[in-house]
C-alpha cells in the first residue's frame, strides 16, 4: 500500500482489433474520493480503456497498477478481485430473471453449494439500498425495468461486492434528467466514502457538473488531465477535438477540400427550405434540387425487422428522428455531423430510400447509392463472392436479357465483367470476381463498396461513416472517389450527403455543414465551422 | 454451410468459383462418409459383428444388381432427393424448415384426395393434378409457420416441428375418417384412380416417373438459385440478411416467406410422388421419417440441389440395403438410423472444422461465476 497515491494507475496502454489501434499508450489515474470523467469524441478508446481495467478486454502493452502493485486483470473475475466493480453501457442482465435473482447471480455463500444464496442477498441489498437511496423492487422480472430502473440493478450488481472501483460507461447516455441527478448524488457519496469513481460520458456539462478531474483521451491517446477547477468546457472541447498543433497537421487535407468547396458552393445562400417562402406543397423542387426532405419524422424502433434502425428504446422515447427538413443540390456535399444516437442512422436511411419516414416527405432518387456504416453485415454478404456482392446493388436492375422484376435471368457475364472492372479501377486487392469478400481486408472490402455505389448512384449517394476503421490511406481514397464523384463534369452532377462522427471528414468535404442533436438538423453557421464550434454543436450548444 | 460456395450451376454463364472453394463440400462429404464408416465399423467390431460383412451385404442389398438399384435404391431415393430439395432450398434463404416431414404427410394426404376423387379424368391431366394438389397441401402446411414467423417473429425450428405432429394425426384421422377405405377395416384409403397413377420408368422395375420429377426439380432448384434474380435474392437473404436489405433493397421477410413456401410445396410433391408412383393409397405412418433423413441429406450435399441427387441416392441405398443387411448379417435394420445419424454429425464437424481449423473442437473456455471476493463475505 502506498498510502496517500492512486488507487489505479493505467500507463501506456494500447490496444488493437486488428488493424485498427484503439488504445495507443493512454494512461489513467484514479485517486481514492474522487469522481474522475473521461471524455473524447467516438472512437477515441474510453470505452476499450474502461474495459482494460474492467478485465473484459486484456491490453496488448502497457501496466496497471492497483495501489501501487501491478496487476494482471485477464478477466472480469481478475478485476473484481482487485476490488474493481464496472457497470456497463449495455446491460448484462438476464431479463426473465427476477431482480433479486440477477443481484445474486454468481454470488457464492460458503454452506450454500450451488443454490443462490437469495435470503443473504435480499438482507445485504436492502442495507445496501438504505445506504443509497437505489429504489428497485426486487420481486420484479427485469424485463418489466425501464431504463432507468435497470441501470439501478447494474449498480446494485456492482456495490455489492463492495468495489474500492467503480467504473461506470456512459451510464447517462439511457437515463432521464432526474435519473441522472440521482445518479451524480450518489456517486459523490460513494467517492466521499473514499472509492474512487471512473465515469464516461459524452455529455461535457454532466462531466462538469460532476467530476472532479477530468482526463481527454483523443485517437487511443490521453492527451489532457486536469482538475476540474483548473479546466472549462472550451479547453476540454479543444484537448477533445484537437488542440491548434494537430488542427494545423491536418490541415493539409483540408485546404485542398476548401479549395474545392469554394468552386462548388453556389452563391445562393440557406439549403434549410424557408417556410416563409412560397413553396405549395406539391410543387416541383428546382431543378437542381436531387433529393427533398420535408418535416421528416422517423420513431424509434424496436426490433431489426424490416429495416436495420436498431433501438434499445422503445415507448415513451422521443423520436428518431424530428421534424427535418433538407434540399441536396447537384454539386454539394452535405455534410452531417453527430454523435452517434442522434439520429443520424435514420436519416441516412431515409435519405437513402431503405426507410419510409413516418411522417412527412421524402422525395429522393429511386437509385440512390448508399455507404452503410458497416460494410460487414450492411455493406457485403461476407461469404458470397465478389461479383455476388456487386450484384446486390444492380440485381433489379433492368438488362437487356429481361425486365428486373420477380422472374428473369441474372446477367452474370455483364455482371462479372462490372466486378474485374471496379477491382481494377478501385485498386481492390483480389485475387478475382470470385474471391468471396470475407477474403478481403477491411480496406479493400469498403473499396469494394464504395465503388459499387459510386456505380449505381444516379443523382444521389448517401455515405455514412465511409471511412469508419480504415487507414489513412484507405480514408484518403475514399475522399478522393466522393470528391470526384460529386464534381463530375459528364453529365449532371450528383448529390452527396456524408453523414459522419468524424470531424475532420465532414469539415473537409463538406458544401454545407449540418449537426444532428437529439433527432434534429441543426444548421451549422460559417463561424461555428471548425472543430471546436462543430464540436460543441454536437454536444448541445445553441448554434 | 449455408452458402455452399462451391456448388455452383454446372450449367455455364455463371463464374466458376475458384477450384479450391469448389471441391471443398465434396470433401466434406467424402470425409463425413469416410469418418462415419469408421465409426460405424468400431460400434459394429464391439458389438461382435463382422463390418466386412455387415457392409458386404448392405451394399448388396443396395446395388447387388441393376434390378436391385432400379426398384430399390432409386426408388427409395426420390422421396429422400425431393424432400432434400425442399430442405436446401430453405436453408439457402436462411429458413430453418425442419417441417418437411409433416409436409410430406399434407401432400401426400392431398394427393389422395385428389386421386380418389377425380377418377374421370386422363392421366395426362390426373397425374398432374394430384401432384399440384400435393403440392398445394405441403405449401398450405408450410403457411401456418411461415405466417407466424413473418408476422410474429416466431422461430421456424420448433413450430416447423410442431407441425409435423400435427400432420403425422391429421393423416392418422383422414385413413380412419373421411378417406378410409370403403370396407372400413384397414387403416388406409382405397387404391388411388389408376389415371392417377405415376407409370412404370423403366420397363421390368418398379422405378417409375417419380424418379425424372425428381432428377428435374433438381436441376430446376439448382437453376433457380444460380441463374435467375430470384435465386441470387434467396441466397443474398440466406447469406446475409442485413447487407440485402440495405444494399441489395430486397425484402428479406418476403423472400424468406415466399421460399418457405415453395419448400413446403417441394416437400408436399415428395408425399404426392410416394402416393401415386409407390403406395396407390395413403395410410398411416407412410413415410418413415424421410422429412428428418433430409436434412442429413442436404447437409452432406452441402446444400446443393445437384449434390442432393447423389446424397439422395446414398441414403435410398442404405435404406434399400437395410432389409439385406439384416437378413445376412443380421443386424438390425433400425442400425441405418445410427449410420444416418453419424453423417449428419461427422458434417456438421468437418464443415466447422473447414472454416475454424481445428481449434474449433476444443471445447471453449469455463464461464466466469462468482467474484471470489464474495465467497463467505455474506450471511
Amino acid at each position: 500500500m502506498n498510502a496517500g497515491g492512486p488507487r489505479v494507475r493505467m500507463s501506456a496502454i494500447v490496444r488493437r482489433f486488428g488493424s485498427v489501434t484503439a488504445l495507443d499508450g493512454a494512461s489513467l489515474e484514479l485517486l481514492p474520493g474522487e469522481v474522475h470523467g473521461v471524455l473524447g469524441e467516438n472512437g477515441a478508446g474510453k470505452t476499450t480503456l474502461l474495459n482494460v481495467l474492467g478485465g473484459m478486454l486484456p491490453a496488448d502493452a502497457g501496466t496497471v497498477e492497483i495501489d501501487g502493485m501491478p496487476v494482471r486483470l485477464a478477466t472480469p473475475r481478475d478485476a473484481w478481485r482487485h476490488g474493481i466493480g464496472m457497470v456497463h453501457q449495455h446491460f448484462k442482465l438476464v431479463s426473465p430473471l427476477t431482480v433479486l435473482e440477477n443481484l445474486a447471480l454468481g454470488y457464492r455463500v460458503r454452506g450454500h453449494g450451488m443454490r443462490l444464496p437469495l435470503e443473504a442477498v435480499r438482507r445485504r441489498v436492502s442495507a445496501l439500498q438504505e445506504r443509497t437511496g437505489l429504489r428497485v423492487e426486487l420481486r420484479r422480472t427485469v424485463a418489466e425495468l425501464g431504463v432507468g430502473a435497470r441501470q439501478r440493478v447494474e449498480i446494485l450488481k456492482a456495490l455489492l461486492r463492495e468495489p474500492e472501483v467503480l467504473v461506470l460507461d456512459e451510464p447517462t447516455a439511457v437515463l432521464a434528467p432526474a435519473e441522472t441527478r440521482a445518479l451524480f448524488e450518489l456517486l459523490r457519496s460513494l467517492a466521499a466514502g473514499g472509492r474512487a469513481v471512473a465515469l464516461v460520458a459524452h455529455k461535457l456539462d454532466e462531466v462538469l457538473a460532476v467530476a472532479d478531474r477530468v482526463t481527454v483521451l483523443r485517437s487511443g491517446r490521453t492527451v489532457h488531465t486536469a482538475r476540474r477547477e483548473e479546466t472549462d468546457a472550451d479547453a476540454l472541447v479543444r484537448a477533445m477535438v484537437g488542440d491548434a498543433a494537430a488542427t494545423s497537421r491536418a490541415a493539409s487535407g483540408a485546404a485542398v477540400g476548401s479549395a474545392r468547396l469554394a468552386q462548388l458552393r453556389p452563391p445562393m445562400p440557406g439549403r434549410v427550405p424557408d417556410p416563409s417562402a412560397p413553396t405549395a406543397t406539391g410543387s416541383p423542387p428546382p431543378a437542381d434540387v436531387v433529393a427533398a426532405l420535408e418535416g421528416v419524422s422517423v420513431r424509434r424502433r424496436s426490433g431489426g425487422r424490416g429495416d436495420a434502425s436498431s433501438g434499445l428504446l422503445a415507448g415513451e422515447s422521443p423520436p428518431a428522428l424530428q421534424d427535418v427538413s433538407l434540399d441536396v443540390r447537384r454539386g454539394e456535399v452535405v455534410g452531417i455531423a453527430g454523435v452517434e444516437g442522434n439520429g443520424q442512422r435514420e436519416l441516412a436511411l431515409v435519405l437513402a430510400g431503405r426507410l419510409a419516414p413516418d411522417e412527412g416527405r421524402a422525395r429522393v432518387p429511386a437509385r440512390t447509392g448508399f455507404i452503410p456504416q458497416d460494410r460487414t453485415t450492411e455493406g457485403l454478404a461476407l461469404d458470397l463472392d465478389l461479383t455476388d456482392n456487386v450484384a446486390l446493388a444492380f440485381h433489379d436492375a433492368p438488362s437487356s436479357r429481361g425486365a428486373g422484376g420477380w422472374v428473369g435471368w441474372m446477367p452474370w457475364a455483364t455482371l462479372r465483367v462490372a466486378t474485374a472492372d471496379l477491382i481494377a479501377r478501385y485498386d481492390v486487392r483480389a485475387t478475382g470476381p470470385g474471391d468471396r469478400a470475407r477474403a478481403l481486408s477491411g480496406g479493400n472490402q469498403q473499396k469494394l463498396v464504395v465503388g459499387r455505389e459510386l456505380r449505381v448512384s444516379g443523382d444521389l449517394l448517401v455515405a455514412e461513416n465511409p471511412t469508419r476503421g480504415l487507414d489513412v490511406g484507405a480514408t484518403r481514397f475514399v475522399h478522393e472517389e466522393l470528391r470526384r464523384f460529386v464534381g463530375r463534369r459528364d453529365g449532371p452532377a450528383p448529390g452527396v450527403v456524408l453523414i459522419s462522427s468524424d470531424l475532420d471528414e465532414v469539415l473537409a468535404l463538406s458544401t454545407w455543414l449540418f449537426v444532428m442533436a437529439g433527432g434534429r438538423l441543426i444548421e451549422a453557421p460559417d463561424e461555428r465551422r471548425s472543430r471546436e464550434g462543430v464540436g460543441a454543436l454536437m454536444l448541445g450548444a445553441a448554434p | 454451410m449455408r452458402d455452399g460456395p462451391g456448388d455452383r450451376a454446372p450449367l455455364g454463364g455463371r463464374p466458376r468459383a475458384p477450384r479450391a472453394r469448389r471441391i471443398a463440400p465434396l470433401l466434406t462429404a467424402a470425409g463425413a462418409v469416410t469418418l462415419t464408416a469408421l465409426a460405424a465399423s468400431l460400434a459394429l467390431a464391439v458389438g461382435g459383428h463382422d463390418p466386412g460383412r455387415v457392409a458386404s451385404a448392405l451394399i448388396g442389398g443396395a446395388f447387388g444388381s441393376p434390378e436391385i438399384l432400379l426398384s430399390v435404391t432409386l426408388v427409395r431415393s426420390v422421396p429422400l432427393i425431393l424432400t432434400g430439395l425442399a430442405v436446401v432450398l430453405a436453408f439457402r434463404a436462411g429458413v430453418w424448415n425442419i417441417g418437411a416431414e409433416g409436409q410430406v404427410d399434407a401432400g401426400a394426404i392431398a394427393g389422395t384426395t385428389v386421386g380418389l376423387h377425380a377418377g374421370g379424368l386422363p392421366p395426362l391431366l390426373l397425374v398432374p393434378a394430384v401432384l399440384v394438389a400435393a403440392a398445394l397441401g405441403g405449401l398450405g402446411w408450410a403457411l401456418v409457420p411461415a405466417l407466424m414467423r413473418l408476422r410474429l417473429g416466431v422461430g421456424e425450428v420448433i413450430t416447423t416441428i410442431l407441425m409435423n405432429f400435427v400432420a403425422l394425426n391429421l393423416a392418422a384421422y383422414m385413413v380412419r375418417g373421411p378417406l378410409q377405405e370403403g370396407r372400413g377395416v384397414f387403416p388406409q384409403t382405397d387404391a388411388i384412380a389408376d389415371a392417377a397413377r405415376l407409370g412404370v420408368m423403366v420397363p421390368g422395375t418398379r422405378l417409375h416417373w417419380g424418379f425424372a420429377i425428381a432428377v428435374i426439380l433438381a436441376v430446376g432448384v439448382s437453376v433457380l438459385l444460380h441463374r435467375t434474380r430470384t435465386g441470387f435474392r434467396i441466397r443474398a437473404v440466406g447469406t446475409a440478411p442485413l447487407a440485402a436489405a440495405i444494399s441489395g433493397r430486397i425484402d428479406a421477410d418476403g423472400v424468406a416467406f415466399r421460399t418457405f413456401l415453395a419448400s413446403g410445396a417441394l416437400a408436399g410433391v415428395a408425399g404426392g410422388v410416394e402416393v401415386a408412383g409407390v403406395t396407390f393409397a395413403l395410410y398411416e405412418g407412410l413415410s418413415p421419417g424421410w422429412g428428418y433423413t433430409a436434412i442429413a441429406v442436404a447437409l452432406l450435399a452441402g446444400l446443393s440441389p445437384l449434390g442432393v441427387l447423389a446424397t439422395g441416392i446414398l441414403f435410398g441405398a442404405l435404406e434399400g440395403g437395410a432389409g439385406a443387411m439384416q437378413r445376412v448379417a443380421s443386424v438390425p435394420a433400425a442400425w441405418v438410423g445410427v449410420v444416418q445419424a453419424l453423417v449428419i454429425l461427422a458434417v456438421l464437424a468437418l464443415d466447422r472444422v473447414r472454416r475454424h481449423g481445428l481449434g474449433a473442437l476444443t471445447v471453449p473456455s469455463a464461464v466466469v461465476v462468482a467474484p471470489a471476493q464474495g465467497d463467505g463475505s455474506v450471511g
